[in-house]
């Protein structure tokens, strides 16, 4: 790989004998991946490394001796959202909450040295830092060195910007160098579609489930999306940025999806139209029948198959404030339908820090609260870890959650009435 | 039958031993969800998602694989598991290596010092090939010999 004089000086122990190590993994990950060289990072990173759990953090010695050595990333990051420790939020139980305290004993000297190295603090705990709110939004172009495979997807599909599923670790040594292997998501040649999928659906599918139809069919591949403009219009507005948003974490759950092109939708297949995509590239079709199937192939991996749903876990990904309206609206709608003032599933909604600040200012907020429905900015995912619920009946529409817990999946739809009346019989 | 195939050397090594083989994209994060939290001398498969490797034991292993997938938390996975010993031997890929997989691997080998011997592109011919407990030799230039072929 060819480094320049500065590279060089770097990796020869110039800048000191860390960064002599952050640049030689660089390196060593660049020549892995055939990079022609290192090309400098544009914008500020995100990370999915926001648990203080072993095994997912970094070692706290790996980032003492990134602190020590006065390391910092080249712009200040932000973070996946934080550890569920809001345990009201949560209905947790005595012996849940303890489990769930030792497993993240270390999570505040964590933070810390996440601040320590460049991180935004609590507003920034998120996986949607592009949101206005949060105001970590890449321009098109950026070259970046992100992970959070729902953000990454979104940074390339509907930004524009440019960056390859990195993997924790890698993410922050990549943005303390500012540097990062060119190569993947980062070139031209690299964001050609290599399948053209065509949505022949009546209605507008649900984006978590053909997120996760898009994702079994085509892997880690870019797709080239023909048909999904009849429903959501040209270009993004607020509603077509939030079907992208839960369509592209579906994608990068149920397969390894880092970008896809919807015509005449996103920035890159308006400008280069069916000209993005290879002359041999495969292609598919999606329907109503595909969605179906999908659906139907779920296994239901709760401890009683038969049990009631005992909670409901809504925002993964975070929603969006556009999205909370919705919900709120959704919710209303059927305790109206059914006649109740109160949910009978335990509800949990997850946003942003800073989306849930300016949310809790609206009268739906209330109305919702009251309801029962509790917020929260944390990650639902965390509370599967070492099965600390496993025997929570829980629901959910998220395709990420369905994907690495054994929450259930349930369309939009069918998840209002479910959680108002504690029954399935809305079940698929 | 074609027993030798030529990769790329990522992290090059000389090793032998016994092969598993997945023909799906390895969810590292999943495969290993249970392995990262008790130091248990193994590191069995956790992921009911991929019946080619669910629940046998990874750890000492030569993986073989197409490419990874999965959560972009496996980068920290990687270091985890080399700290306490229980990594596959090699991880060998039919395919180009993805950048999960390349970031994690690296990280392992330069800071935790443990070398999990890599190489990629080794075809389709190669996955189609490799079966589960093949006896394999993986040379330092990127060669992979299955010595003795499984029934």
């Amino acid at each position: 790989m060819h480094l320049t004089d500065e590279e060089k000086a770097i990796l020869n122990g110039g800048q000191g004998q860390m960064m002599q190590r952050v640049m030689a993994t660089i390196v060593t990950y660049g020549e892995a991946l055939e990079a022609e060289r290192l090309v400098g990072i544009t914008g500020s990173g995100h990370f999915v490394i926001a648990h203080a759990i072993p095994g997912i953090a970094p070692s706290m010695e790996m980032l003492d001796d990134l602190i020590a050595a006065g390391l910092q990333t080249a712009y200040p990051f932000t973070v996946d959202p934080a550890a569920p420790l809001d345990v009201d939020n949560w209905r947790l139980t005595e012996s849940q909450t303890a489990k769930l305290r030792r497993m993240y004993r270390e999570q505040a000297l964590y933070d810390r040295k996440l601040k320590a190295l460049g991180c935004r603090g609590p507003d920034g705990y998120t996986c949607t830092p592009y949101l206005p709110e949060v105001g970590n939004t890449p321009r098109r172009g950026d070259i970046l060195a992100w992970s959070e495979s729902a953000c990454v997807v979104f940074a390339n599909a509907v930004l524009g910007a440019r960056t390859n599923r990195n993997g924790a670790i890698i993410d922050l040594l990549c943005n303390i160098a500012g540097k990062v292997p060119l190569s993947g998501f980062l070139t031209d040649e690299g964001r050609r579609a290599t399948w053209c999928l065509r949505i022949k659906t009546r209605a507008r599918p649900l984006p978590q489930l053909l997120g996760a139809a898009i994702g079994r069919l085509v892997l880690a591949d870019v797709p080239y999306i023909v048909g999904l403009d009849r429903f959501l219009g040209g270009g993004i507005d607020a509603d077509t940025r939030d079907y992208l948003h839960e369509l592209g974490a579906a994608a990068a759950a149920a397969g390894a999806v880092g970008l896809f092109h919807v015509e005449n939708v996103t920035p890159e297949a308006v400008d280069a139209g069916p000209a993005i995509m290879d002359r041999d590239c495969q292609t598919a079709v999606i329907d109503e029948d595909t969605l179906a199937d999908l659906t139907a192939s779920y296994p239901v991996l709760w401890h009683d198959a038969a049990a009631a749903p005992a909670k409901c876990f809504l925002g993964c990904p975070h929603l969006s404030r556009n999205q909370l309206q919705k919900w709120s609206a959704a919710i209303e709608n059927a305790l109206q339908r059914h006649g109740r003032r109160r949910l009978a599933v335990h509800t949990t909604i997850c946003a942003a820090p800073p989306v849930l600040q300016a949310f809790a200012k609206s009268r739906a907020w209330r109305r919702l609260i009251d309801a029962g429905v509790r917020f929260s900015p944390a990650c639902a995912m965390q509370l599967f870890d070492n099965d600390l619920s496993r025997d929570d009946a829980v629901i959910t529409n998220s395709t990420k959650l369905r994907t690495y817990t054994h929450a259930r999946f349930f369309p939009d739809d069918d998840i209002a009435d479910i959680v108002v009346t504690g029954r399935l019989r809305h079940a698929p | 039958m074609k027993t030798t195939f030529k990769g790329r050397a990522v992290l090059p090594g000389r090793l032998d031993g016994r092969a598993l083989v997945t023909h799906r994209g390895f969810n590292t994060y999943a495969s290993f969800f249970t392995s990262i939290h008790e130091p248990t001398g193994a590191a069995v498969c956790a992921d009911s998602g991929n019946p080619d490797l669910f629940g046998r034991n990874l750890a000492g292993r030569i993986l073989c694989l197409p490419r990874t997938a999965g959560s972009t938390s496996s980068g920290a996975v990687w270091l985890r598991l080399a700290k306490w010993d229980v990594t596959p031997l090699a991880m060998l890929f039919s395919r180009p290596i993805d950048p999960l997989a390349a970031g994690g691997l690296v990280v392992a080998d330069l800071w935790a010092g443990r070398r999990i011997v890599t190489v990629d592109q080794l075809g389709e011919d190669f996955l189609n090939t490799v079966q589960n407990g093949d006896h394999i030799a993986v040379h330092a230039d990127g060669t992979v010999q299955i010595l003795n072929v499984c029934g």
